[in-house]
């Protein structure tokens, strides 16, 4: 209030640095500034000067090229203060990690005094191009969780937001159903009161206890009504409660999805397991379907009784393959000719002894069937 | 090897895979089973028998006609393992037989998957329970529709020699398939023989190609590698004619020699397959393993150049394995003579088959009447004689068998025998 004041006091006699023109002349006149600079200028200056595309400021020893698109109202009073508000919002943008993403509240705090550290040393112009630079490769070089973390944010304001008018709602309604409440209860109490008057004006005296006991009932009912309200309050410090944890599960979702390398500039932050990617489906799982080791499958063996098939239209006609026939007939030439049966056997039965034993009473015994 | 994990992936390696200690065992453990089976059905039957006879019911006992009053001390002599084994090759051969008798004759597969059905049927059977006869035409049978060879049940019965019914076909085909453990997939060396008999005459040809483990070998150096091995014992006038004649003498062998014998259950079909094309042509077969595993093996070095060539070829250790199993393998398919070729051996199973005569078990003779019996009350469904009456029959059949069942178990527990008088006034 007070700075609104002020500027209002000011107004009067303010200058535009630029053209001279003071608002006692053009009481509409509006300064707009440059984040570039911070150089205050009227609109209409603004108009003149920059309409035609990106030109110097025109304030005398300030070099810098601004453009028309980027003047905008003055939010501060400070210049300074406006500066280093800007200056952190577009650090606050870049270096958005959440405290989810560390491995401790200790890296997490370490992380926030960088920032404040690199908000401050461009507020106070200490090695400005480092720490621009610094901020650059680091804006590169995590775009993604840069972008996640945004997101996640504007996601939280809108939550924020919606439960908050929720809320609001909320205590309205309740507001007015206190009220009612309350009025009813007024006029409960009071229309009993009457009654409690009359009936002592027109009933005995021997009647006189009843009715004042029935007086302490109405009494009762009132503090039962408190009770609900007290129960209600606790329903909303559950709820409160639960959206807590909500929130907590939601930030450990955000940590699996952002996948961002530990850089040189953030230190200490979660590692990230990135689940191994897929490798190509592979059905046979590693067997190779036509290998062979004993012998390699030819497209034709000399034979004089399975050469006039190759000819024979009607052998050919039902979709006989003799190609079929060749891999079979070879397949069981040579499968198990290195199974040594008598080692692999014994050795079989011998982890596990009984086998044929059983296997021979389960065989006879089944003549019972 | 790709090749040998195809095949461990078979029931035949899985479930019908034996050592040959273990084979043995097996046998002798059906065989005890089996004889003690036999002696308390006999024991039984002739403890029933006297006042069985007088009402000429029940199934016609084997062990009746022996002396009545001698049968109480005579032990019951079983059949051992050897005159089982003896007694079921007898009846594999008999399979042979009874392929040929068909017109057309049954394929040669199929009759030797009939006899290796019947081989492991009597793994865990014993023929003294179930007779090799009823089995075999059972087993032929479900040999023709595993191996894809259509024939209606009246045919197949109509070309058994005898008057055999479809029904004795049919009845033990449950069990049959019960002792095979319900595996149908029997692997047989005759076209794994093919195959290896093709790769022979592509090299012959000059169009073969090197195994995968010898990739520098061309085909022209197989083909010279083929055309000098040592000469056949009988000089034939080309090599794909030495070839030919090596392939008829194998298959000859695998038909008859490899059924007969126990190589089925101890090696796999290429092993078998190769063994009788060694005896049948062992400078051949010797190449074609060369070829397949390289470096030749020679007992001399089997023994001390193992470290030596075992650097030359990764294979050397399979092969100088492979030799052995072969060797073994061979000398089983060189033991089988044919029985009916050998006085001696038939004499033998005569002797056999008077034995099994006396120690067949009763309980399982009639197989017919048995599953009849055992598929009615299950089922209710009722014969051919009406209606209202089979019904009554069965019932009365149900009753008759229960009671006998329970007199059947009071007497195993009771030391002096069954009582005689309720015995009697049950006959009546």
């Amino acid at each position: 209030m007070a700075s609104k004041d002020g500027i209002s006091r000011r107004d009067d006699d303010e200058v535009c640095p630029v053209c001279k023109s003071s608002r006692y002349l053009n009481p509409d006149m509006r300064f707009l500034i440059n984040p570039e600079c911070y150089h205050k200028m009227c609109e209409s200056c603004v108009d003149r000067i920059f309409s035609g595309g990106p030109s110097n400021c025109p304030v005398a020893g300030c070099r810098k090229t601004l453009r028309k698109n980027k003047f905008r109202k003055q939010t501060f009073e400070d210049i300074g203060v406006e500066r280093e508000v800007d200056i952190r919002r577009r650090v606050m943008q870049i270096l958005n990690r959440r405290e989810e993403e560390f491995d401790s509240k200790r890296a997490f705090d370490d992380f926030l005094e960088q920032r404040e550290e690199i908000i401050m040393n461009l507020v106070t112009r200490i090695d400005v191009a480092k720490t621009e630079s610094q901020l650059q490769k680091y804006a590169a070089e995590n775009m993604q969780s840069i972008r996640t973390n945004q997101a996640l944010e504007v996601e939280e304001a809108h939550s924020f937001q919606a439960r908050m008018t929720l809320e609001q709602e909320e205590a309205k309604l309740r507001r007015q159903a206190a009220r009612q409440e309350y009025e009813t209860e007024r006029r409960e109490l009071q229309a009993g009161r009457e009654d409690f008057l009359s009936r002592l004006a027109s009933g005995s005296s021997t009647d006189a206890a009843a009715i004042a006991r029935e007086g302490h009932k109405v009494l009762l009912k009132k503090s039962s009504a408190r009770r609900s309200e007290e129960e209600r309050i606790r329903q909303k410090q559950a709820a409160l409660r639960g959206t807590e944890g909500k929130r907590g599960a939601s930030g450990l979702s955000s940590v699996e999805n952002g996948s961002a390398p530990d850089t040189g500039l953030v230190k200490g932050l979660r590692k990230i397991k990135t689940p191994e990617p897929e490798k190509p489906y592979d059905p046979f799982m590693g067997y190779v379907p036509d290998k062979r080791d004993y012998y390699s499958l030819q497209s034709y063996y000399p034979s004089t009784y399975l050469d006039p098939i190759r000819q024979d239209m009607r052998m050919q006609a039902g979709g006989y393959d003799l190609g079929e026939y060749y891999s079979r007939t070879l397949l069981e030439a040579f499968a198990g000719l290195s199974c040594f049966v008598g080692e692999e056997i014994s050795q079989r039965d011998a982890s596990k002894p009984v086998a044929t034993e059983g296997a021979a009473i389960a065989a006879t015994g089944d003549e019972e069937l | 090897m790709i090749e040998d994990d195809i095949y461990r992936t078979s029931s035949q390696y899985r479930l019908w895979s034996y050592t040959e200690a273990s084979l043995q065992s097996l046998r002798a453990t059906t065989n005890a089973v089996a004889s003690e089976r036999v002696r308390a059905a006999l024991r039984r039957a002739r403890e029933t028998q006297p006042s069985a006879a007088s009402s000429a019911a029940g199934t016609p006992q084997p062990g009746s006609d022996v002396d009545g009053k001698s049968n109480e001390e005579k032990p019951i002599e079983c059949l051992t393992p050897e005159e089982e084994l003896v007694l079921v090759r007898y009846y594999c051969e008999k399979t042979l037989e009874l392929g040929e008798t068909y017109k057309p004759p049954l394929p040669t597969m199929v009759r030797a998957t009939a006899i290796q059905y019947l081989r492991r049927f009597y793994l865990t059977n014993s023929p003294m329970t179930y007779h090799p006869k009823s089995i075999m035409a059972c087993a032929l049978f479900l040999a023709t529709k595993t191996d894809n060879y259509y024939m209606s049940l009246r045919q197949f019965a109509e070309g058994i020699p005898g008057d055999t019914t479809t029904e004795d076909v049919i009845t033990p085909e449950f069990l049959l398939m019960q002792g095979l453990r319900f595996t149908f997939d029997v692997r047989h060396p005759f076209r794994g023989l093919e195959g290896g008999i093709m790769e022979l005459q592509a090299i012959a040809h000059g169009q073969g190609q090197a195994a995968p483990h010898l990739p520098h070998e061309t085909s022209e150096d197989l083909q010279q590698g083929l055309m000098s091995i040592a000469p056949p014992p009988v000089p034939s006038s080309s090599m794909s004619d030495r070839i030919a004649r090596a392939h008829g003498t194998t298959r000859e062998l695998l038909k008859t020699a490899a059924q007969m014998t126990d190589v089925y259950f101890l090696y796999t079909p290429s092993q078998i397959w190769l063994s009788a094309f060694l005896i049948a042509d062992r400078p051949l077969a010797e190449f074609l393993l060369d070829v397949k595993l390289g470096g030749p093996v020679t007992p001399a070095t089997a023994t001390s150049e193992t470290t030596q060539n075992g650097l030359q070829n990764p294979l050397y250790e399979i092969r100088c394995k492979l030799h052995r199993v072969l060797t073994d393998c061979t000398a089983f398919l060189q033991s089988y003579t044919p029985l009916s070729s050998d006085p001696a051996q038939m004499k033998s199973l005569k002797r056999i088959a008077k034995k099994l005569y006396h120690c067949q078990n009763p309980e399982k003779a009639n197989m017919a009447a048995q599953k009849r019996e055992s598929a009615q009350p299950s089922t209710g469904v009722p014969s051919e004689s009406g209606m209202a009456n089979s019904e009554s029959e069965s019932e009365r059949l149900a009753k008759k068998r229960k009671l006998e069942k329970e007199q059947k178990s009071r007497e195993s527990n009771d030391v002096f025998g069954p009582e005689l008088v309720t015995q009697r006034t049950k006959q009546q």
